[in-house]
């Protein structure tokens, strides 16, 4: 409402319905709703980010799924020593489905697994069944100290681990009752209390490794600016080659148009990565792993701005790229530079994992810096101002960026005939 | 005050091209400027840095006697000569956008394309898509981008290329009725035919300079009298040898007016005469020359036709 004032009075009285100011928030607002109406109606762009959303659901959920699966074991069982420890390895199984930390002796976690028990009557009955696959395998004896277990190819594993632990709880049991031990005695010898660790130097480190969730962010940030980096140059060209870009300059100063485009655009952009982040971390703590969900947050705050900043430094780039061309099927020609651009930073990311002095410069070098000083932060090997620092540099570049895009987009955007190089276009100011 | 649209030593060079040199006109508030001119006499040109989408090297565009500025340019209505508008999307939505970057807040964008979409006979289509219109309903969708913000001044160029007589009607309606409403319409064409029945005022633009300009009855009045048409039945008969029934009379008496001074060109037509006086010459002598060849049954001053002039000029 700045420049209300200024609105010449007749057109005012004339008209009450228009505001015929100059408005240039109003305005870009205008332009930018209408990128974001036609993405959200391009069924394209629609599906690809049901896709991801796909994408991350599963990515999330078959791991819980798999580790959640537990396996169906049936063990034919012969002798009183095996029906014992069997029996013992069932209720194992059964008590480490229903929580995930249980531990014979403290050490090691017990895979869950339900085990049913077939008694049979002769060792040469039990290998036939576990030849025919009727069982997963078989549990021979009548002395603990001579168990046999006989399977096909290889015993599963969990089911391995559960006897295993189990013959040893029978073996320590009868131990123990023969030495006299108490219930309570016996309950401290099978459940002893770890030590916990205090660690001196090096950061706690998360369940998720901090390679893989760079990884993640670069894929996202890659993702993102290439597809919507794509669609801002497409929709420029698009008003050159159908022309409707000769009444939009004559209603609205060019740079209006570039600020509508790179505004819509990245807050589509925006609002997908915080949709597919919201996903992957709802997930997370649906799927009980909610310790990764802290560690992921922590991370993706400097995410979001640098990918932010990172993504109008390429936006307004791209939307020159557009502006250089005047038909869709040659934007090939000058995308293939900001594919590069785009690139760079992604393969950065991955390659430059180790900490080290060439991580450190590319951190703060404005192209990279979107992705390796996240990657820097989520290693933990950066100062409180390093960051900020980083993202001034992004700022200032992607302000020039902005300035830049603006002079070549407004000089080239008219000119509908032919590809332009960037030399033509900065020097026809106007033409 | 000059009110309206004034051009005042508008110059522009692409490169080493002059292509408007000094252009200067009025578009009149209330009338009908037609803007006539060979191609690549600089039409688009001078409709582009009206609009401001081209600067002019020199020289100043005024409306209403005050230099335009951006808000001012939001308010004109304008029709590129290189059509386009979003191929995919719906036509009123279309309209709604360009209203809004207009200046219109949604709700009288909307109720304004649907006024014009009724009136330019495209309400059925409102909810299609650009694309799937036929190119004249297209251009229709154009004319409606053009009116939408009911604007203060209208540059139109080839406004009714390629539409079918019955869209010629409704636009040429529509211009008139802006045009009575006060608003200074200047339109570019190469219907000749078309600019004289609708136009008020005429300018005429050659290899960028303003060749007439002006109220088209007066410039057309002012070439009348340069042209006069000559009707005779011949009185006597010419005894010529070898040509007894006279049919070698017509010839001779074209033979005598060529002879006169003062006289360019004679053409004849089916026993009718017209004969080009060249500046200044006196039409008088023509007269008497035909009284002597017999009855003079018509003599008169041809008003020519703006194509005639248009030709003459732009020769």
């Amino acid at each position: 409402m700045i420049a209300g004032r200024q609105a010449p009075a007749r057109a005012r009285a004339a008209e009450p319905g228009a505001r015929h100011d100059l408005h240039a928030r109003g305005t870009v607002g205008v332009v930018a709703r209408r990128e974001i109406t036609v993405k959200l109606h391009d069924r394209a762009f629609l599906g690809s980010t049901v896709f991801m959303v796909v994408v991350v659901v599963l990515a999330v959920a078959i791991p819980a799924f798999i580790q959640g699966q537990t396996p169906r074991l049936t063990v034919a069982v012969r002798g009183s020593a095996a029906q014992q420890v069997v029996g013992a390895a069932t209720t194992l199984g059964a008590d480490a489905q229903k929580s995930s930390s249980t531990s014979v002796f403290g050490v090691g976690r017990l895979p869950g697994a339900a085990i049913t028990t077939l008694p049979v009557e002769s060792t040469a009955e039990a290998e036939r069944l576990v030849r025919d696959g009727t069982v997963s395998a078989a549990v021979i004896g009548d002395d603990v100290r001579t168990l046999q277990v006989i399977a096909a190819g290889a015993v599963p594993d969990a089911l391995g681990s559960l006897v295993e632990a189990a013959s040893a709880q029978v073996q320590v049991s009868a131990a123990a009752a023969d030495a006299g031990l108490t219930s309570a005695q016996l309950r401290a010898m099978l459940n002893p209390t770890p030590p916990t660790t205090v660690l001196l130097e090096g950061t706690a480190r998360g369940p998720v490794p901090p390679e893989l969730l760079v990884a993640v962010f670069a894929f996202l940030f890659y993702l993102s600016v290439l597809t919507f980096g794509v669609s801002i140059a497409q929709s420029v060209v698009e008003e050159k080659q159908s022309r409707v870009v000769e009444l939009l300059v004559a209603a609205v100063p060019v740079r209006w148009l570039l600020a509508g485009k790179v505004i819509g655009n990245t807050a589509l952009a925006v609002g997908q990565i915080v949709l597919l982040l919201g996903v992957g971390i709802l997930g997370a703590a649906v799927t009980g792993r909610g310790d990764a969900v802290g560690q992921v947050l922590a991370g993706s705050g400097w995410f979001l701005v640098f990918f932010l900043l990172g993504f109008v430094l390429l936006a307004c780039l791209w939307a020159v790229a557009g502006s250089l061309v005047s038909r869709i099927e040659e934007l090939q020609a000058t995308t293939i530079v900001m594919q590069v651009l785009v690139m760079l930073p992604f393969f950065a990311a991955l390659l430059a994992t180790a900490p080290g002095i060439v991580q450190t410069t590319l951190s703060y070098v404005p192209l990279t810096a979107p992705l390796l000083m996240p990657e820097r932060v989520i290693l933990g090997d950066v100062a409180a101002w390093e960051p900020v620092v980083s993202a001034t540099l992004v700022l200032v570049l992607a302000t020039l960026s902005v300035a830049l895009g603006a002079r070549l987009y407004e000089s080239s955007v008219l000119h509908t005939s032919s590809r332009l190089t960037l030399r033509q276009a900065w020097r026809r100011e106007g033409a | 005050m000059r009110e309206g649209l004034t051009l005042d030593a508008v110059t522009r060079r692409f490169g080493d091209r002059l292509a408007l040199d000094e252009v200067s006109f009025e578009v009149r508030p209330g009338r009908v400027t037609g803007f006539v001119g060979a191609n690549g006499a600089g039409k688009t040109t001078t409709m582009r840095i009206v609009m401001g989408v081209l600067a002019a090297d020199s020289g100043e565009v005024r409306l209403d006697d005050r230099p335009i500025d951006r808000a001012a340019r939001r308010r004109f209505g304008y029709m590129p000569e290189e059509r386009g508008l979003y191929p995919r999307m719906r036509v009123t939505d279309q309209l709604v956008y360009l209203g809004r970057l207009h200046g219109l807040d949604n709700a009288t964008a909307r109720a304004r394309a649907d006024a014009l979409l009724d009136a330019l006979g495209l309400a059925e289509r409102r909810t299609d898509v650009l694309g799937t219109l036929s190119l004249g309903n297209q251009q229709r969708v154009q004319v409606a981008a053009a009116l939408l913000h009911d604007p203060v001044l209208l540059v139109l160029d080839e406004p009714f290329s390629g539409l079918d007589p019955l869209a010629v009607d409704l636009m040429a309606g529509q211009l008139r009725e802006r045009a009575d409403a006060g608003v200074p319409v200047l339109f570019s064409s190469h219907q000749l035919e078309l600019v004289e029945t609708l136009c008020d005022d005429v300018v005429i633009i050659k290899a960028g300079t303003v060749a007439a300009a002006g109220e088209a009855l007066a410039l057309r009045r002012a070439r009348a009298g340069r042209r006069m048409r000559v009707v005779v039945t011949p009185a006597r008969r010419d005894t010529v040898p070898g040509d007894p029934d006279g049919s070698t009379r017509p010839p001779l008496l074209e033979v005598e007016l060529t002879r006169l001074p003062g006289v360019a060109a004679v053409g004849v037509d089916d026993g009718a005469f017209t004969v080009d006086l060249a500046e200044g010459a006196d039409a008088q002598g023509v007269l008497a020359t035909a009284l002597r060849y017999g009855a003079v049954e018509e003599f008169g001053a041809i008003v020519p036709t703006l194509s005639e002039i248009f030709r003459e000029v732009v020769r």
